[in-house]
């Protein structure tokens, strides 16, 4: 392994270890008010889907024009499965399914 | 031993390892791509533990980039581990401290998300009745089984993705790369039932894509925090009324 990069990958383990760990340490055991932790709630949904969207329709700094009308219509399909089912899983394997062939297709 | 939740942990982990296993497996031929080693790719997963950072060093790290770039690059891409540390935190209870700074490595998007919503079907006024600190220990070993699974499928995933990489057909790159976020979409379809909760959802899945567009490194991750906060903001706005 080149020395240099493994230093950076441990630094980059140490910057996301301290991320996660400080709330743990400072937070744990204690209640927040109702309001506050259903805005951490809000924060992590708002985040959550934003994740969503970019995953699907970017590719870098780049919006995918060709692939974003079959990723957003296996996304319906696998949204309307896990709706209607109340199944996950079964939702996101449709879904995936939907992509690869629709992909094929286009 | 291994205890009761525990198990309901791994159980419930299952789904994600689906998930996980194309994804790690993208990250580790997009590894061997950029020109990483085998070691190189494994131990950033097992020190990092997060696909959208790993993603990111990895063009950096081949290209020789400044480490304090690619550090600033981890530490803005995982920040929003901090919100969600400090959310799971209190569904712990008394756990004992060295046990809660060995477990914080494991959160990641799936794995906070699935004992979230876990933890919330159970309310607090009942965990009151049964003993908060049995109550906390009982979510921290739910989290445990479903995040140390995850864990080890994410760095072997990774090892075995990169061997792969040369034997895997670019034909199946469209439904690998739908997975995880199809999964996510899924839970939160599953999940979501308060109106603002799913006003929320919808507004940033609409805009966070037209914010990357604005500002590559920041704008997605402004765009959904300004939408949580104004989403919460108005809800309580509502709440209190005129007065």
């Amino acid at each position: 392994m080149d020395p240099a990069r493994t230093t950076i990958i441990v630094g980059m383990g140490l910057v996301s270890y301290l991320i996660r760990a400080l709330p743990q340490l400072f937070l744990a055991g204690r209640s927040f008010p109702e309001a506050f932790e259903r805005y951490l709630r809000y924060l992590s949904y708002a985040l959550i889907a934003g994740i969503i969207s970019t995953n699907l329709f970017l590719a870098g700094p780049r919006f995918e024009a060709g692939a974003a009308p079959h990723r957003a219509l296996a996304l319906a399909g696998a949204v309307l499965v896990a709706s209607w089912t109340g199944k996950p899983l079964l939702g996101m394997l449709i879904g995936a399914l939907l992509a690869q062939t629709l992909s094929w297709l286009w | 031993m291994i205890s009761p939740p525990f198990r309901e942990g791994v159980k419930a982990a299952v789904p994600i390892w689906v998930a996980y296993i194309s994804t790690s497996f993208a990250l580790g031929i997009s590894a061997k791509a950029y020109g990483l080693n085998l070691g190189e790719i494994v131990l950033m997963s097992a020190l990092v533990f997060a696909a959208p950072a790993q993603f990111a060093a990895l063009e950096p790290l081949a290209s020789g980039k400044p480490a304090l770039q690619i550090l600033l690059i981890t530490f803005l891409i995982n920040l929003r581990f901090l919100v969600m540390s400090a959310a799971i935190a209190p569904y712990f209870g008394r756990v004992r401290r060295a046990a809660l700074l060995f477990s914080s490595h494991l959160i990641s998007i799936s794995t906070f998300i699935i004992p979230y919503v876990h933890f919330q079907k159970e309310p607090r006024k009942q965990a009151r009745a049964d003993g908060i600190e049995e109550w906390g220990r009982s979510n921290f070993h739910y989290f445990l089984g479903l995040a140390a699974t995850c864990f080890s499928v994410w760095v072997v995933g990774t090892g075995f993705g990169y061997w792969a990489a040369l034997h895997v057909g670019p034909g199946f790159k469209e439904g690998l790369k739908f997975m995880l976020p199809g999964y996510f979409a899924c839970i939160l379809t599953v999940e979501l039932k308060r109106k603002t909760a799913l006003l929320i959802g919808m507004a940033s899945f609409l805009l966070a894509v037209p914010g990357a567009l604005l500002n590559a490194e920041w704008g997605w991750l402004v765009t959904a925090l300004l939408i949580g906060t104004v989403g919460w903001g108005i809800e309580q706005w509502i709440q209190r009324g005129p007065r």
